[in-house]
């Protein structure tokens, strides 16, 4: 056998691996035997290899075949519970227990049919519901999108007296807990007799957006000035150079906020549950929460049916959440 | 120009138009002729006038006293609702304090106007008012939307929630069976060695712990997927970062729903361990056995639902990496060991740092895991919480769920202080911050 070129250090690091591995099976049973012997024989086979191939095709084989390795297991991790979901969406028997382990047995359309057409008595309106997430969802990214980009844009480029206790008093307030005002919020809407209506719920997710105005501040903060100075210069007033010059500028800021606000009623469980109180006003993800084990199938055909929409809008536009989040990232 | 025109204009020297103003909004500016804007004001005063005696000023005293009046179902009166009264208080403040506001830019108007009328000037008119209104005031007309939408919908309700802290609302305390009082109970049963501070304690050490080592576990799982896939080996980067990002785009609530199904008693798991010929594991049940799987499991679920976000981000800023600096390590003869800790490492955490913080917080205030994994339960030794429980959810369970309003107040007031605290000490320090003029 030819000398391996691996450092001696790395070498016994490689063969000591492979015997602590190789010797712990020996005092563990079952599963984990396997798991441990296979470990010291992948080990093993590297030490192997060292000697046979040569070090420039070794370093890249070890290399290679690890990386991808970690990819596939990462891969896998992330893609079996969306893939269980979606096979358990299309099983034919509806409950949990039924199950033989991950996989249904057997498969049909049905558990999609009967999402929108038998509503179990009243108990589950899935079209109702689809609607009403969709009737919520719609609004409140319009206007939350309209109200986030005017307070980002006016806080990045204005200069005007209170704009300092502005920016420290939601910086204090966007430390309080979330929704640790609930009990308020139903009281007030209550007074204002919003309790069941799905308004109520627009007017919270568009009202507090503005809240979170920092991500959009710090992207207008990085188009230069010089832009608005000679807009400026040709006696542009300053709404016309928001909407001439800031909104076609700001097109990427614009999609991930309203994608983002969009997400946010779409997959929101806490506003809808404390505000709305008949089964026929919930939004889908009140829905899908209140089904029980034996309901499994049905809540797994509900969560592809609403999840598909918006994973479809985030491949499409992946690049400007990244754009979004790095935004949110570098200006904080 | 005149004498009379070099003499200053302020509040106590000024024309009896402006008078006119201070006494009654609005009169001052339809006596040197705008009309509408007169009005406007006029308008105001009336609106502001009638909710304050109507209802404005029972409101502000209900909220000093919290009800007087008990209901007497045998006389059939009503009782006073002390929460309705403390809200409705503070929101007859906040109209009082608008109303001042709005009284000083009258008076302020009126001021202006006048030195306009002494200059020789002539009076604006509403048209050139409103164009100002889109032009040098234009941050005064996008903002009074967000700026009252924020009033009501965040900053009233969070009033609410600190004042609510130093009354004995809940428990007992309820309408209509009792009438509320100003007082520290709430703080007394906290710090106090009762079953509530003893469950305060217990919650506050796990919800440390837990927001550190999911920080920990979020950051370098993000990265570290980063850097993989970031690698120069792989082809197909895309297809690799579409199941991340798979995860990133189901909604949050469906995964950790569709967890507790997968852990569940008769779930999938369990059902491969006992056709493996074991007993079932209860993951998630009622039970100290299950105490240190819940929060594995909380975890794990945790950081397959956050990894990708922070994956993205760090691929953002990896891609901003001056390539010259691997380059010249590359000749330096840097191990990738060396190039990671070096280089890549410093200027991941250096541009992260803001939100690294709001990650730390996010993830101390991260009430959707455990909410969705486990809600419902209650251990033994707490009170009215679950051992996984974080201050987030205990503080639901005791407001939304309980009724103990004040005790869930004064928690958040807690949660406040303590990330509020870290996360001032640091965004105030960052260059961000301090120096954000200077990047434009």
């Amino acid at each position: 056998m030819k000398k391996s070129h691996l450092s001696p250090g790395r070498l016994s690091l490689l063969m000591g691996g492979a015997a602590v591995f190789a010797a712990g099976g020996f005092f563990v049973q079952g599963v984990w035997r396997a798991v441990l012997w296979g470990i010291g024989a992948w080990l093993l086979l590297w030490v192997l290899l060292s000697f046979l191939l040569a070090p420039r095709t070794f370093s890249r084989a070890f290399d290679d075949v690890h990386t991808y390795l970690a990819l596939i297991i990462v891969s896998a991790i992330f893609v079996f519970p969306c893939l269980w979901l979606i096979l358990a969406s299309l099983s034919k028997s509806g409950s949990l227990y039924d199950f033989k382990g991950f996989f249904p047995s057997e498969y049909s359309l049905d558990t999609f049919k009967k999402l929108f057409t038998d509503d179990a008595g009243g108990q589950y309106p899935y079209k109702t519901w689809f609607f009403n997430t969709l009737y919520v969802s719609v609004c409140s990214c319009i206007l939350g999108t309209v109200l986030v980009i005017l307070t980002g844009y006016v806080m990045s480029r204005f200069r005007f007296k209170g704009r300092n206790a502005v920016k420290q008093t939601t910086l204090v307030l966007g430390m309080f807990p979330g929704f640790m005002g609930m009990t308020a919020i139903y009281i007030i809407m209550n007074q204002l007799g919003l309790v069941n209506r799905l308004e109520a719920l627009i007017f919270l997710y568009a009202g507090t957006a503005p809240m979170g105005y920092l991500v959009q501040k710090g992207y207008f903060d990085s188009i230069p000035n010089a832009m608005f100075e000679a807009a400026r210069i040709d006696g542009a007033t300053n709404l016309k150079i928001f909407t001439r010059i800031t909104l076609p500028l700001s097109k990427p800021m614009i999609v991930y906020t309203a994608l983002m606000q969009f997400a946010w009623p779409w997959s929101d469980v806490l506003l809808p549950k404390l505000l709305l109180k008949n089964r026929t006003t919930w939004t889908v993800a009140v829905g899908l929460f209140s089904m029980g084990e034996t309901e499994f199938a049905r809540f797994a055909a509900g969560s592809v049916f609403i999840a598909v929409p918006i994973v479809i809008l985030y491949f499409c536009l992946v690049k400007y959440i990244v754009g979004g989040l790095t935004a949110g990232a570098v200006k904080g | 120009m005149s004498q009379a025109a070099e003499k200053k204009i302020d509040a106590l020297h000024c024309p009896w138009q402006v008078r006119c103003s201070m006494v009654i909004m609005g009169l001052g500016q339809m006596i040197y002729g705008q009309i509408v804007k007169g009005l406007f004001f006029l308008g105001v005063e009336c609106g502001m006038l009638y909710f304050f005696i109507t209802r404005g000023w029972k409101d502000i005293r209900g909220f000093f006293t919290l009800g007087t009046v008990l209901g007497d179902p045998w006389l059939g009166t009503q009782s006073d609702n002390s929460m309705e009264m403390l809200i409705l208080g503070i929101f007859a403040f906040i109209l009082l304090a608008f109303w001042i506001i709005l009284y000083l830019v009258n008076v302020h108007d009126a001021l202006s106007t006048a030195r306009d009328v002494r200059a020789g000037r002539p009076v604006r008119h509403i048209n050139s008012t409103l164009a100002s209104m889109t032009d040098e005031k234009f941050h005064i007309t996008a903002l009074s939307l967000p700026v009252v939408s924020v009033m009501i919908f965040s900053i009233l309700p969070i009033i609410f929630m600190i004042l609510l802290a130093f009354t004995n609302l809940g428990g007992d305390v309820m309408y209509p069976s009792k009438l509320a009082d100003w007082g520290f109970s709430a703080w007394e049963k906290i710090f106090s060695l009762g079953k509530v501070g003893d469950t305060f304690l217990k919650i506050l050490r796990w919800n440390i712990l837990w927001a550190v080592v999911a920080t920990l576990v979020n950051f370098f799982g993000g990265l570290s997927l980063a850097l993989l896939l970031n690698k120069k080996n792989v082809i197909g980067k895309k297809i690799w970062r579409a199941f991340p990002v798979l995860a990133y785009a189901v909604p949050g609530f469906i995964s950790m729903v569709g967890f507790k199904f997968m852990f569940s008693q008769s779930g999938p798991i369990n059902y491969l361990i006992k056709s493996a010929g074991h007993d079932p594991v209860f993951f998630l049940i009622n039970d100290p056995s299950a105490t240190w799987w819940a929060r594995g499991i909380g975890l794990f679920v945790n950081a397959w639902i956050s990894i990708p976000s922070i994956m993205l981000m760090a691929t953002g800023i990896l891609g901003n990496i001056n390539t010259d600096l691997y380059e010249a390590a590359d000749i330096d003869g840097a191990t990738g060991m060396q190039k990671f800790f070096r280089i890549t490492l410093p200027f991941v955490v250096f541009s992260i740092t803001p939100v690294l913080i709001s990650m730390f917080v996010g993830s101390f205030n991260n009430f959707g895991i455990f909410f969705f994994l486990r809600s419902g339960i209650t251990s033994k030794d707490y009170f009215l919480a679950s051992d996984t429980d974080l201050l987030i959810n205990w503080l639901y369970g005791l407001s939304v769920d309980n009724n103990y309003y004040s005790v869930g107040a004064a928690i958040s007031l807690i949660i406040f202080l303590i990330t509020g605290g870290i996360s001032l000490a640091v965004y105030v320090r960052t260059a961000a911050y301090k120096q954000e003029d200077t990047y434009q």
